[in-house]
């Protein structure tokens, strides 16, 4: 489709894309073949844990190559506090709700990490969103939770999210529930599930939901510290649950294979029963999968460890993190300390195959500059088109773990960057045309974390 | 502010710059610098992230809950959390987002 008033222009006044009677699209292939190429994108913006007095923001960059602001953060949300760390963020509604009327993806829920604070933003106007609802931290705490992290709507309506810690940012960690006004509704599963959190995943037409470990707050807030490794102070687990009972049903360690398991992706079809995990400190993406009378996951895909010039110990890649194409063809991944991102052919889910992969910044890059831009990353959050032609990721991971392995990051902020993607080749190059500079803004130089389009994306919508 | 328990407290960025502001007994170091509107960084308010990593190179400051965030290596060499700091006498805290950057460094390097 390349009407230039297809779904992306229009506000979401009742005429749903894909013509679904609620948000999203009926199947992942609709949302391949209806979607139009995204013209904005929404990526969350740092400064907390600087001495940038300006709070973190919610920011709208236009990716739209016919426009006069191509490449550039045309808009800005700020938030009412300093000191957030606005992490990841999800919609109120996704593809999993195609058919439940009334409901629309137009609200933004947007956690604060270090503060636990949660924000609502509405993107009913898609180039310039409004903050419209603030849950303050004090009620998180309430519920024995705090450190948000991934927002998913659930089918019915309501929102859940993962919590990575106790109120004081101690172990255990949990999920949260709001309800369809973004009132807090309380803690969804029984506590005492799990310990340690950190993403998830679910398939409803398997009754399935998989998450997957950091460490508790209080661990990793502060910085990475090798003791803490030795001490088992971070995770190496997946844990799969019941999804209408909420109780874990099998819990799979991935032992030292799988040191920091972070982000969880199911294939989009609502048939599958595979999925991935990136296993970031031991540089591992395990394939998990429903072997019939139990869960298995192994270990796929291995990125060794680089000796490097002046440093003491070999580096691991750092695999923060991984999505699936729309059609389940392709699963790419971010290397962040080596710096490459990487693309697999996973037609067999079991055998992924190398395709291709790209060299931008890190520190074994050899960082060629883009457009005399001196990259301070590595590769991070990934974002891929609907159509899966276009990849984006920015390089910031989390302000303090940004400041010790890339500290020029903080003076110079992070940037956006693109690849094109050849699905039928399984090839990609980068675009050196496209760069945004979140170093250029006018409160000073951000980093750049998670992406998301207003129509949905390869990290977020669920079928059921 | 009144009475004998504001504290002197001289807060100084590694930049060069140095503030005083008065914090009183039963505040942390980052309200009573909120008050005299000074920015530092800072995250969760709790104790739990360490964002608010201040050094005392002088004087006596109480945390009012456990500084989870700190490890023992931390706390002997002086580092404290400003969202739960007290002071206790007047004090010299180095403040600023690099002192939390000292509390870990790369590992592999
Ligand atoms: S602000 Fe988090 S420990 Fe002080």
């Amino acid at each position: 489709m390349s009407d230039a008033r297809g779904p992306n222009e229009t506000s979401t006044d009742g005429a749903q894309p894909g013509g679904s009677e609620g948000p999203g699209y009926t199947t992942p292939q609709a949302a391949i073949e209806e979607s139009t190429p995204e013209k904005v994108a929404y990526v969350m913006g740092l400064y907390v844990g600087t001495d940038v007095d300006a709070p973190d923001f919610l920011g709208v960059v236009d990716v739209d190559p016919d426009s006069d602001t191509y490449t550039e953060v045309i808009d800005r949300v700020e938030m009412p506090n300093r000191g957030d760390e606005l992490h990841h963020f999800g919609w109120n509604a996704c593809s999993s709700s195609c058919h439940t009327e009334g409901l629309e993806r137009r609200h933004l829920v947007i956690p604060g990490q270090r503060s636990s604070r949660i924000h609502i933003v509405d993107t009913n106007d898609r180039r310039n969103p409004e903050l419209t609802k603030v849950i303050e931290p004090e009620e998180v705490f309430e519920h024995d939770l705090s450190a948000p992290h991934t927002v998913h709507c659930i089918p019915d309506g309501n929102i859940l999210i993962s919590m990575l810690g106790d109120r004081d940012g101690d172990l255990p960690g949990g999920f949260l529930a709001l309800d369809e006004d973004f009132e807090v509704e309380g803690r969804w599963e029984p506590p005492g599930e799990i310990e340690m959190n950190y993403d998830y995943w679910y398939q409803p037409r398997h009754d399935v939901m998989v998450s997957s470990e950091w460490a508790a707050p209080k661990t990793y807030y502060p910085g990475f510290d090798l003791d803490d490794v030795e001490a088992g102070n971070y995770g190496q687990r997946i844990h799969v649950w019941d999804w209408e009972d909420r109780t874990v049903e099998q819990t799979l360690d991935l032992g030292e294979e799988g040191l920091i398991p972070l982000e969880v992706r199911f294939l989009h079809s609502p048939e599958a029963t595979h999925g991935y995990v990136g296993a970031a400190l031991s540089s591992n993406v395990f394939h998990f999968y429903d072997a019939g009378d139990e869960w298995r996951a192994e270990s796929v895909i291995d990125v060794d460890a680089r000796e490097h010039e002046g440093w003491e110990m070999p580096v691991p890649g750092l695999v923060t993190d991984l999505l699936v194409s729309m059609d389940d063809r392709y699963l790419f991944f971010s290397n962040w300390l080596h710096g490459d991102v990487r693309m697999y052919d996973i037609s067999d889910p079991s055998n992924p195959r190398l395709a291709d992969r790209i060299w931008a910044g890190g520190h074994f890059g050899d960082p060629a500059p883009v457009q005399n831009r001196e990259l301070a990353g590595g590769p991070q959050m990934l974002q891929l088109s609907l159509d899966g032609e276009r990849l984006y990721w920015t390089t910031s991971l989390f302000s303090s773990w940004d400041n010790q392995f890339y500290p020029e990051e903080a003076e110079r902020g992070s940037v956006m960057l693109k690849a094109d993607v050849n699905p039928r080749r399984g090839t990609m190059q980068l675009d050196e045309e496209f760069l945004v500079d979140f170093g250029e803004l006018p409160t000073g130089p951000a980093r750049a974390h998670e992406i998301r389009w207003p129509d949905g994306d390869c990290t977020s919508d669920v079928w059921q | 502010m009144s009475g004998s328990s504001v504290h002197e407290t001289v807060l100084s960025w590694s930049a060069g710059h140095e503030r005083v502001i008065g914090a009183r007994a039963d505040e942390s170091v980052l309200s009573a610098a909120e008050r005299a509107d000074l920015a530092l960084p800072f995250g969760c308010r709790t104790g739990a992230c360490a964002t608010c990593t201040g050094r005392v190179v002088d004087g006596r400051i109480e945390h009012s809950r456990p500084p989870r965030a700190l490890k023992d290596r931390h706390l002997a060499a002086g580092y404290v959390l400003l969202c739960i700091a007290e002071p206790r006498s007047d004090c010299r805290i180095e403040v600023g987002s690099d002192v939390q950057t000292e509390l870990v460094s790369n590992p592999w390097k």
